[in-house]
């Protein structure tokens, strides 16, 4: 009877994410015809294809203990880079290049702040939200930019059926999840998150693996910056705005812990699917604009409380475990 | 001893730092003469937000055209879509005893009473777009948001067919030209045409992406969408890159407002069917032109509108010209 209750208990801790995921896409099947079509469900990878790329790369930062509040407008800043670069040279390759180099120049600033000035996070990449956005503000002079010409393949276009974002999306998840499950930086990233005094006891270079996540941080953003631009068919120096609080929602409902040392790359995918399934079936089915905004925090705030409470009955099993042995003394 | 050591640096530094704040802000005299013994005016200019594309061409156009008066110095500050701080920027144009405060308010009704303060100040203050109205000795110069959907809306009247279906892309909720674009295409279209069904309204707070991404959940949604009528171009823009190439919207009609360059390309394509030009330089040369005369005692108070020329394939070659002089079309 216990070994059965261990299971479930397992299988909720584990899979909760991705049952809730199944569920939510029975209620979505079934409250509107169109929403299984195999158009839709590309429409949503495609649509979803930026902001999980960008929830990816703020997965790996969290578990790492860190944070990029700057990844929207330092998206819009690679992006118009990139779009300038491919107008003025017509060379696809260097348009990626030139995207993705502003998206690592960007996140070194910020592992610099962070990691050698020990600037918080969240106060060092605000500072890199506002700066990124006035620089691509001041390089468009608040214009769009136009007439993208073959820009627009790498958004828009597909090979074979399926479309090229989510081919990026699909590499970038695989490299992800390799990363943070087979090499020695993932395993650091979690120890880092974790407890950083320990990891720095154990031989870790906290420096180096803080500025090496945020470099990839930086490659990723540039890229989901390319994307985003060609896509919508402009450089939009005013383009992705909050797109970070969208990347941070899916990691959050895909059960990234905030306080650092917890999160997986399914886990993130199921959090970013489960908000596009939402977005979409509200669009589907006409739900006005202010509900949306309700239903969507309410899902946040779910996600965290969940998170909250996780994390307490795990510190209290801990405690108890401890206590069993009798290690801890004044009780 | 210690102690005692860091309270004298402390009051140093606070006395320093306050001598340093008043001698970055010096009172200056409302005129000055310059070495040809004309009299120079200081402007300031406070923008809604340079991140919003068509208040930045308004600023740009405005920084263009001071040029073109050697009595006025301008200077243009950002209020960065925030009532506080583009109040602060008002209160700062006050104290710094500019001599013409131009506004575009964030949000009209909370910058009010800070205009209001500018003309206690007996400073002139002048609103646009969009304008503050009921000011007593206030001017302002703007766009009729209201007349801009309804050029639109009248012709649709004619183009929309029977029992179309139609989605709508609103502006932000709050915003005086989002409001009044809506509520003119409800008095002037939806009253008139009750056969006409709205299969999608949302707000995409005048973005393009924000507007694909409901585009793309519309098209799945309803096999046929006859129109987009959208409260300005951006958004139209992205509606329409959603089903370019799609041969079950060919012939899909879309309204926009702001002649944006975009949407004047898109309309020169045939596949967008019209909008209004919100003349950021004809704004910017009745702003200017309305400083100089209030500056020079010429008039005391000046309340005046820009037109609402309505754009379509037939007359679009005409504002194309006139973006490609302002350097927004190459």
């Amino acid at each position: 009877m216990k070994i059965r209750s261990n299971f479930w208990s397992t299988v909720k801790k584990k899979y909760s994410i991705y049952m809730i995921l199944i569920a939510l896409f029975i209620v979505c099947s079934l409250a509107n015809p169109n929403f299984l079509s195999v158009n839709n469900l590309t429409n949503i990878s495609r649509q979803l294809s930026v902001t999980t790329i960008l929830a990816l790369s703020a997965t790996m930062l969290i578990i790492s203990g860190m944070l990029d509040l700057s990844s929207g407008s330092v998206l819009a800043l690679a992006g118009v880079f990139a779009v300038s670069a491919y107008k003025t040279t017509g060379s696809l390759l260097i348009a990626v290049v030139v995207g993705i180099l502003t998206g690592v120049i960007c996140n070194v600033i910020n592992a610099i702040m962070i990691s050698t000035f020990k600037a918080p996070p969240f106060i060092a990449t605000l500072a890199m939200l506002t700066v990124a956005r006035g620089v691509a503000l001041l390089f468009t002079k608040g214009q769009n930019i136009l007439q993208l010409g073959n820009f627009v393949e790498l958004g828009q276009g597909s090979i074979g059926i399926i479309p090229i974002p989510i081919i990026f999306l699909i590499v970038i998840a695989i490299l992800t999840w390799y990363l943070l499950n087979h090499t020695r930086f993932g395993r650091s990233l979690y120890a880092v998150g974790g407890n950083e005094e320990a990891s720095i006891a154990s031989g870790i270079n906290v420096h180096k693996v803080k500025y090496t996540a945020f470099i990839i941080n930086g490659i990723f953003v540039g890229l989901a910056g390319v994307l985003f631009m060609s896509r919508v068919n402009a450089g939009l120096p005013n383009g992705a705005i909050n797109y970070e609080f969208t990347a941070l929602t899916a990691a959050i409902i895909g059960g990234t812990s905030f306080s650092g040392g917890v999160g997986t790359v399914g886990g993130t995918l199921a959090g970013a699917f489960i908000v596009g399934f939402l977005d979409n079936i509200m669009n589907l089915t006409n739900v006005d604009s202010y509900m949306q905004q309700i239903v969507r925090g309410t899902i946040i705030a779910l996600a965290v409380i969940y998170d909250i409470r996780t994390r307490n009955r795990r510190a209290n099993s801990m405690l108890g475990r401890i206590e069993d042995k009798g290690v801890v003394e004044n009780k | 001893m210690r102690k005692k050591l860091l309270s004298v640096v402390s009051m140093a530094l606070v006395v320093g730092l306050l001598g340093g704040c008043a001698s970055t802000k010096p009172a200056t005299p409302a005129q000055t003469d310059t070495a040809s013994g004309q009299k120079t005016y200081k402007v300031a200019y406070i923008a809604r937000a340079q991140s919003d594309s068509f208040a930045a061409w308004l600023a740009n156009s405005v920084k263009e055209e001071a040029k073109k008066y050697p009595n006025m110095k301008l200077e243009v500050f950002d209020g960065q879509a925030n009532d506080d701080k583009e109040n602060s920027m008002i209160e700062n144009a006050i104290t710094n005893k500019f001599d013409l405060v131009i506004v575009q308010p964030n949000s009209g009704e909370s910058q009010r009473p800070y205009v209001e303060k500018v003309v206690k100040a007996g400073i002139f203050a002048i609103t646009t777009n969009a304008r503050i109205s009921g000011i007593e000795g206030a001017s302002s110069v703007d766009a009729q948001p209201y007349e801009q959907a309804a050029v639109n809306a009248r012709a649709a009247l004619k183009q929309i067919p029977q029992n179309a279906k139609v989605v709508v892309l609103k502006g932000p909720s709050g915003n005086f030209h989002a409001d009044e674009r809506r509520k003119s295409w409800q008095k002037e279209f939806f009253d008139k045409r009750p056969d006409v069904k709205i299969v999608g309204e949302q707000i995409a707070n005048w973005n393009k992406d924000e507007a694909m991404k409901y585009m793309e959940d519309w098209v799945q949604a309803n096999d046929k969408i006859d129109a987009v009528i959208s409260m300005n171009d951006n958004m139209a823009a992205g509606a329409l890159e959603v089903v370019k190439g799609n041969p079950k919207f060919a012939n899909i009609l879309a309204y926009g407002v702001d002649g944006t360059a975009e949407a004047l390309l898109l309309i020169k394509d045939g596949r967008m069917t019209s909008t209004c030009l919100q003349n950021a330089n004809e704004l910017a040369e009745k702003m200017l032109d309305a400083s100089n005369k209030l500056l020079t005692g010429k008039e005391k108070v000046i309340n005046t509108d820009i037109g609402n020329p309505l754009v379509t394939k037939e007359n679009v070659d005409q504002y194309i010209e006139i973006l490609k002089k302002s350097g927004s079309i190459k």
